[in-house]
């Protein structure tokens, strides 16, 4: 893929091989302009030196007119070295020069270097070599050492140095910077990628982790987000956090919403309740009347309680639609969760599923019976229509850590994750045809008892799973 | 003449030390006997320190006794040191030797290119536009050294003969004292032109052809007499026959023969002091020879 310029991932090794390349250019630069310094020092130093040497023979030579002596001084074993030597005699003209092409014997100096300064009037004084710096010609600095015998200047001596003798190391300098620093290039290059890619990854996954907030719902966004210490790791968990915050107040939302619906609900269902209740009180009253007006076979007699019992899981069901319904505070038993069974074998017979039933409850259970039967029917009732047409549901129930554990499963078509979501919803949009109150009175009731409920699939298996707290042993 | 009067730098560092090489040689034979002092003016050979002390072993084997080769950065004091009779020959030019003729004897003159004759050479720089001896005017000139015939009389006299003053043609001159050194002035540009003895230009330009290839001879001079070999008052009439007798055969034995093909000479002769009487005239015309 092509990087925009601006890209991380191009700008950091970059930046590495242009620090790098910068670094290794000042060193060289630096160096070179040491060792510039340092050569220049010495090639002055060695100037005086040399020329105080020459002094007393050239002062000779001067006197005896011998310019093969003064020439052949100056030029030296290497035909002078480095610096220009020129010898005056006392009326300024060349006695001697290393270059005697450029410098030309009795030729006068002011015309052989114009720009050479004025020679100033000489105090007697027999030590006043020095080198001064001038740029001219290439000229970088200038010896003059007036020679002197017997108090009065029989001559001067003129170096002329310049730099050219260092250019080749110099040079030498500036290739070795390039070649380390090509060296160097290459090692820091494809380290610096790596270490670009390494930093810019985990932004770049946080980038487009970024990108999809808002598109998706944030309690089901996997992102790899970048862990540990460093800034960009606090970045990532920060990020993180953010994300969880988004998805409770989502959640949160959700819950209001359904909490709404179930304030709509319960108003519509308080109507409802107030026409059931009456007639239902009416009947219940009458069955008692009856019992207590006629003695009863055993078999009228069980009629009686299996009527008595309906009739008051018709009122608890009315009961639990209503948010301010009490439903009587009876004592679950294990009975009233057997009667669920036996309510449901008929839909279970008639839909062809087997079930497998468990119950290992004790006798008393600290938990209001109707509530719990109406949720226990309402699930088994809605399992076994799912796993209508040969399927299976299984029921298991018990008590643990002080809560009521009921688990209901059944075969049959999953339920698709974002229908799990709209599972207790009244009247949810995507299952039109199902009875809409029974998960939603389910989720009503647990909501009620303090309970938890929730629904999973696994493959072709739906489980409802409810842990209801119990009450204290304090009978109610 | 000159050349070997003045020779160059090469002996320069044999020169230093005053001595040549011969010093600790012992004859087998004779080696209580004194040392022959034999004095070289700088010649070509000034860097050839091996040369020389091979020569002197020859000379001392076939002489049955020492030599010492004496050499002195000017041929005046080679001269002074004959005359004294501190050597007791020595290699020099023909001109001192026709200024002192009656003090010298004449032992061997050497054969270059098969005759005792040799030239004085104007040079001027390869690239010069100097054309002619009299563009040379107002220029700057190199002689080799005041006793020099090739290097200082000669040029004096050619000048002279023009009806040029040879102390006022030039605008600057300097001496070099060696002929060697004065191809080195012209080479580097020291100088505009120099004179040189010809049988040295042409030995450089066998041993050296990169110095002699940047100048250029301007003019030839007619023959004169090689500088000869002469022997001072200091020795005896037996040791110059054995001497003479010695430098003669000297082209006749195979290790001699060598050494003259190093010196680029053909062999040593015996000739009269009449091959120097062009040498007497120029002189006896010139009296600013006797200068410096």
């Amino acid at each position: 893929m092509i990087l925009p310029l601006s890209s991380y991932r191009l700008r950091l090794p970059l930046s590495l091989s242009i620090a790098a390349v910068v670094t290794a250019f000042s060193m060289a630069a630096a160096l070179g302009l040491q060792t510039l310094t340092n050569l220049r020092e010495d090639q002055g130093r060695n100037a005086l030196t040399l020329g105080y040497a020459m002094a007393g023979v050239q002062i000779q030579a001067l006197r005896n007119d011998d310019v093969w002596l003064a020439y052949s001084l100056l030029r030296g074993p290497e035909g002078g070295g480095d610096a220009v030597w020129i010898l005056l005699d006392q009326t300024g003209r060349i006695f001697a020069s290393n270059r005697p092409r450029r410098f030309r014997l009795d030729q006068h100096i002011e015309s052989a270097l114009p720009w050479l300064p004025q020679a100033q009037p000489q105090v007697i004084d027999e030590t006043p070599g020095r080198v001064s710096a001038v740029d001219r010609d290439e000229v970088r600095r200038l010896l003059r050492l007036p020679l002197y015998s017997d108090g009065s200047q029989v001559g001067e001596l003129i170096a002329l140095l310049s730099d050219a003798p260092y250019l080749p190391r110099f040079r030498e300098i500036l290739l070795g910077g390039v070649l380390v620093t090509g060296a160097i290039l290459a090692i820091l290059l494809p380290i610096g990628w790596l270490w670009g890619r390494r930093m810019v990854g985990p932004l770049v996954q946080l980038a487009e982790c970024m990108g999809r907030v808002g598109r998706e719902d944030p309690r089901r966004m996997q992102c790899p987000l970048p862990d540990g210490d460093s800034e960009i790791g606090r970045l990532g968990q920060q990020f993180a956090a953010m994300l969880s915050a988004l998805a409770q107040k989502e959640s949160l939302e959700r819950q209001m919403i359904q909490a709404e619906r179930l304030a709509a609900v319960g108003r519509v269902a308080a109507g409802v309740a107030h026409e059931v209740n009456n007639p239902l009180g009416g009947m219940l009253m009458a069955i008692d009347t009856y019992r207590r007006a006629h003695p009863v076979d055993a078999q009228t007699e069980r009629l009686m309680d299996l009527l008595e019992r309906a009739l008051r899981q018709i009122q608890a069901s009315v009961s639990a639609l209503l948010v301010e319904a009490r439903a009587d505070l009876r004592t679950l038993t294990r009975d009233d969760l057997e009667d669920v069974k036996t309510l449901a074998q008929p839909n279970i017979l008639k839909a062809q599923v087997s079930l497998t039933w468990e119950n290992a409850c004790g006798s008393a259970i600290h938990i209001p019976a109707a509530p719990v039967r109406q949720l226990l029917l309402n699930l088994v009732l809605n399992a076994v229509q799912a796993a209508q047409g040969g399927g299976h549901v299984e029921v298991r129930i018990r008590t643990q850590d002080n809560q009521l554990m009921m688990r209901i499963e059944n075969s049959g078509r999953a339920i698709p994750p974002e229908q799990l979501m709209h599972l207790f919803e009244p009247y949810p949009a995507s299952r039109p045809h199902t009875q809409g109150l029974g998960l939603w009175v389910c989720y009503q009731i647990v909501s009620q008892l303090g309970g938890t409920i929730r629904a999973e699939t696994q493959g072709e298996i739906t489980r409802f799973l409810v842990a209801l707290p119990l009450a204290q042993e304090s009978p109610a | 003449m000159s050349s070997p009067c003045s020779r160059r730098t090469f002996v320069s560092s044999l020169l230093a030390t005053g001595f040549g090489l011969a010093g600790g040689r012992s004859d087998p034979v004779r080696a209580s006997s004194q040392p022959l002092r034999f004095g070289l003016t700088p010649v070509v050979l000034d860097d050839r320190i091996g040369f020389l002390a091979a020569w002197a072993d020859w000379i001392e084997r076939q002489l049955g006794r020492p030599v010492v080769f004496v050499q002195r950065s000017r041929y005046r004091e080679i001269l002074d040191l004959l005359l004294q009779g501190r050597l007791d020959l020595a290699w020099i030019c023909g001109y001192p030797f026709v200024r002192n003729l009656s003090r010298l004897d004449l032992i061997a003159v050497p054969r270059f290119r098969g005759r005792p004759l040799y030239q004085s050479y104007f040079i001027v720089g390869a690239d010069s536009e100097i054309q002619r001896l009299h563009d040379l005017e107002g220029r700057l000139f190199a002689w080799a050294d005041p006793d020099s015939n090739s290097g200082y009389l000669y040029p004096r006299f050619r000048l002279t003969s023009d009806g040029r003053d040879p102390d006022r043609f030039f605008r600057r001159t300097f001496f070099t004292w060696g002929h060697p050194r004065s191809v080195e002035a012209v080479a580097e540009g020291l100088a505009d032109g120099a004179a040189v003895d010809s049988y040295v230009w042409e030995t450089l330009a066998r041993g050296h052809p990169e110095l002699t290839a940047q100048t250029r001879v301007l003019e030839r001079s007619p023959d004169f007499g090689f500088p000869p070999i002469v022997a001072g008052p200091a020795l005896s009439e037996p040791d110059r026959q054995a001497i003479r007798r010695v430098l003669l055969s000297q082209v006749q034995e195979a290790g001699g023969r060598a050494l003259l093909n190093e010196l680029n000479l053909d062999s040593f002769s015996i000739e009269t002091p009449d091959l120097y009487d062009d040498i007497a005239r120029m002189a006896g015309r010139i009296t600013g020879g006797e200068g410096a």
